[in-house]
């Protein structure tokens, strides 16, 4: 039997890098094969190629042992091949039916497209019901609807970028028993992580890319998830290195009962949460995505102002009321959750961008000029300190890969050393290296004696990470508890929270 | 052969000089085809229009007193749109505060020292920022779209004019005129170089270009503009208010247009007119983009514009060029430099044609 899917010498440049060098490898039909590498590893250059975005310089593809040129991602569907990407394109005000047919190839009548997504839902134990509005959706189930429009057209080939990045653990589940389902039925299944945990459990073969090179083609489960992290970083993994016997110090950042006012259509608000970190902890705020966590961040950050004073304290020093500046000056930083446009301007150089948020801190103006060589020296520190990938402090914003603009944002808020720092999602779309980088520098930070809130909906960084947790759902906080004592199906259930049960009284019988 | 647009990793620094270049040159190529084919002698309208005004010495004075007030505004309306503020009412601006030097200039008419021009120049850029603030306060209290409503109050202003040129301020020795009494002598902005008409307006042009691009570059205030216009949101996360970025861009672009203002009322005119507005406001728009929203770049563009009217007037008696001509000619300039920006940041790739799907 042929192989499904078959890539021979593919090799991709762009002005400055080689995005993809000589990489071969192959998917059997029903294999669910992993597809593993750092942040510019090449991973995504690689699939847009396959579907059809991008077209290889040399190499070859072969469809079904056929040598193939995938034109456009139409093409690439009508030989079989779906996409899921981590990014998904919904109309909000739209429900599920109407998302769907508007994604399709081919106009099919809406009673005939209501039947076919009902037998795939109920072929794979997809639940939804197909005339809900988006807007009322969890991230889960919005994913539901692009695996559904992929499966609609009954696909030889599934292609998964990052799937799970923002499930809960019950959710992560659900989906890899649709996959596993899927396999077993001949589907190919193309999976794009980086957590190697998942890969261990769902990936018959996992395909490793390194700088844009193949490194290994192994058996996930004949590995450690450290033996692939190291083949995909090129180097040993560090461990989060904690200081010996650390206690914590006295409340540091107090929240009590801070709320804000809903904005937008489909933001969720803050709704009087109350939370209090002592000095040289770190506490985790886990969440299903838009459950008001950016309302939060902001909220915290300064960027939308509260009418309490003491709704925040620093050092029992109402803050409430001070704007980002003032916040700053006091000495809490905070990174958002949205690099490139939030945190960080991408038509602005490096130096620029630390002008930004270290202006104040680091003496970068006198009598309203801005010192620019301070700003260059200042970044010069933190592209050397964090391991930036990047020319040098002139280099735009925009041209750095995510997981390197990251590394720069948290680096140019660590390096202020502020006393209180609230960071989202800190590590989201991070190389394993890079996390592990990240994570080390906030530890050494609390340990400094610094108050540090982390907001993120990866599970295993928290928990790695932190000293308390909490969840927060629909803009309420859970109570806090240390992070030892509780266990992860805990977790998964407070942020299912409303959404779990409404799901269930929504859903479809199976 | 086809041709992609393909995005670039970073702009590029130098389409970002080229494209005003070529932008002018185009414009002389497309102009003296049109006019050749409307029947007029094309390469000599290019000719006189662009060259003449260079080659001829004699018309040097007339390109400053013209670059002047473009070459302020411009440059206070670069500075506005850097943040995403866009003023289009300069030209509203610019009569507020030529009414309102003229209003110190009657108030003290007759009477002599040294105060009275600088007195003038404060009331001109304060008339201007008052006129400027009220699409401020429309945006920042009730989130009016400021393009509507400082370009309408444009036209208020023009009536503005009118009546207090026909009743209060109307000359009594004016026989009927519908304008002001000349101004006395202690309110007309001196001449710099004697038997000229270059007035002390075009080295204060230059100035206000020299350290708006200090303040651009090196300043806290020049950083909240550029940062707010290009990412509204970094903005805000970098302590920088929207609302307080409007205002200072209104009141900063709308000062300038009251400075140009009060400088020709007191320069060429020395007397409040009708004919007063003469589209410099609209103008210094285009001035603003030629010059790549740089103080520097402004005042460059500022005399390029300039050049144009000036050969607009020269084409006029010469060949016969109708007045229209030298906004044809504006106009196509700013079209062509608008559409190839588009160049800083996509590059043109040649294709190969290419099978489009399905297997070999």
């Amino acid at each position: 039997m042929p192989h499904r899917l078959e890539l021979t010498g593919i090799t991709k440049a762009f002005p400055g890098v080689l995005a993809n060098d000589n990489v071969s490898f192959s998917v059997r039909p029903g294999e669910i094969h992993a597809l593993l590498g750092e942040n510019g590893a090449g991973k995504s250059t690689l699939v847009k190629m396959i579907y059809g975005i991008m077209q290889p310089d040399a190499g070859e593809i072969r469809w079904d042992g056929a040598p193939v040129v995938v034109a456009n991602p139409k093409a690439a569907r009508k030989l079989g091949i779906g996409m899921v990407f981590q990014h998904f394109s919904l109309f909000e005000a739209l429900t599920v039916l109407e998302n769907i047919a508007l994604g399709m190839d081919a106009k099919i009548p809406s009673r005939e497209l209501e039947a076919r997504i009902r037998e795939v839902m109920t072929k794979y134990g997809l639940l939804l019901d197909p005339h809900r509005t988006v807007a009322t959706l969890s991230v889960g189930e919005r994913q539901r609807i692009e695996i559904v429009r992929a499966l609609l057209l009954d696909p030889k080939l599934l292609i998964m970028d990052e799937p799970t990045s923002v499930l809960t653990p019950q959710e992560v589940a659900q989906l890899f028993e649709v996959l596993r389902k899927l396999a077993a039925q001949g589907c190919s299944i193309l999976y794009i992580s980086h957590k190697l945990h998942e890969i261990k459990a769902l990936c018959d073969t996992a395909t490793i890319l390194r700088g844009g090179k193949l490194v290994d083609t192994c058996d996930p489960t004949q590995e450690t998830s450290r033996s692939m992290a190291e083949k995909m970083i090129g180097a040993g993994l560090k461990d989060i290195v904690r200081a010996e016997g650390r206690s914590m110090g006295l409340p540091k950042l107090v929240v009590s009962r801070l709320s804000t006012k809903k904005t937008g259509h489909f933001e969720v608000p803050v709704d009087s949460i109350s939370f209090t970190v002592r000095a040289g902890e770190i506490f985790g705020i886990a969440g299903v995505a838009g459950n008001g966590q950016n309302a939060l961040l902001d909220a915290l950050s300064g960027e939308i102002l509260g009418d309490d004073k003491d709704a925040i304290t620093i050092d029992g020093y109402g803050i409430g009321l001070l704007d980002t500046t003032g916040r700053r000056k006091r000495g809490l930083c905070a990174v958002p959750e949205e690099r490139n446009g939030h945190a960080a301007v991408g038509d602005f150089s490096l130096s620029d961008n630390s002008i930004l948020t270290a202006r104040d801190r680091l003496g970068m103006v006198m009598m309203g000029l801005i010192n620019s060589g301070a700003a260059r020296t200042y970044t010069g520190k933190v592209i050397a300190d964090f391991a930036v990938k990047a020319l040098g402090p002139s280099s735009m914003a925009g041209s750095l890969s995510g997981g390197n603009l990251q590394k720069y944002i948290m680096g140019r808020e660590i390096l202020q050393k502020p006393s209180v720092l609230v960071v989202s999602q800190p590590t989201w779309g991070v190389d394993a290296g890079a996390a592990a980088a990240i994570h080390q520098a906030l530890v050494d930070l609390a340990a400094a004696g610094s108050a540090i809130v982390v907001i993120s909906q990866d599970l295993d960084e928290l928990r790695a990470l932190c000293d308390t947790l909490a969840v927060v759902n629909m803009g309420q906080l859970s109570p806090a508890r240390p992070v030892a004592e509780v266990s992860i199906e805990e977790i998964g259930l407070l942020m299912g929270g409303v959404h779990g049960a409404t799901e269930a009284s929504h859903a479809i019988p199976a | 052969m086809q041709f992609r647009l393909e995005k670039r990793r970073e702009p590029s620094k130098l389409m970002s000089y080229a494209t005003p270049v070529a932008a002018v040159l185009l414009t002389m190529v497309l102009g003296a085809v049109i006019f050749s084919v409307i029947g007029y002698d094309g390469i000599g309208a290019v000719r006189e229009i662009f060259l003449t005004p260079l080659t001829n010495s004699y018309k040097w004075q007339d390109l400053g007193v013209k670059a002047a007030p473009l070459i302020i505004i411009g440059v206070g309306l670069s500075i506005a749109y850097r943040a995403n503020v866009w003023n289009i009412g300069a030209e509203g601006q610019y009569i507020v505060g030529g009414l309102a030097g003229t209003g110190i200039a009657l108030l003290t008419w007759g009477m002599t020292g040294w105060w009275i021009l600088p007195l003038m120049v404060l009331a001109g850029m304060l008339g201007g920022m008052a006129y400027a603030s009220i699409p401020a306060l429309l945006k920042t209290r009730l989130n009016v779209n400021e393009i509507l409503t400082s370009l309408m109050l444009t036209y208020a202003s023009v009536q503005l004019i009118y009546y207090l040129i026909r009743a209060p301020w109307k000359d009594p020795m004016g026989m009927g005129f519908p304008q002001t009494r000349l101004f006395s002598e202690a309110a007309r902005l001196p001449t710099i170089i004697p038997g000229t008409i270059v007035h002390l307006g075009v080295p204060i042009a230059v100035l206000v270009g020299l350290v708006a691009w200090f303040i651009m570059s090196k300043s806290v205030f020049g950083y909240r503009m550029r940062v707010v216009g290009a990412a509204p949101h970094a903005a805000r996360y970098g302590g920088f208010s929207e609302n307080r970025t409007i205002w200072l861009a209104m009141l900063v672009s709308g000062g300038l247009a009251g400075l140009a203002g009060v400088l020709e009322v007191a320069g060429p005119f020395q007397r409040m007119v009708p004919g007063f507005p003469t589209n410099y406001g609209f103008t210094a728009i285009i001035v603003a983009f030629l010059g790549r929203l740089n103080p520097l770049g402004v005042i460059v563009a500022g005399v390029v514009l300039a050049i144009t009217f000036v050969g607009g007037e020269v084409a006029q008696t010469t060949i016969g060029l109708p007045n229209a001509a030298t906004g044809i000619f504006q106009a196509m300039m700013l079209f062509f430099l608008l559409a190839g920006d588009i160049l800083i940041k996509y590059r043109l790739r040649r294709v190969m044609p290419q099978a489009t799907a399905g297997t070999a």
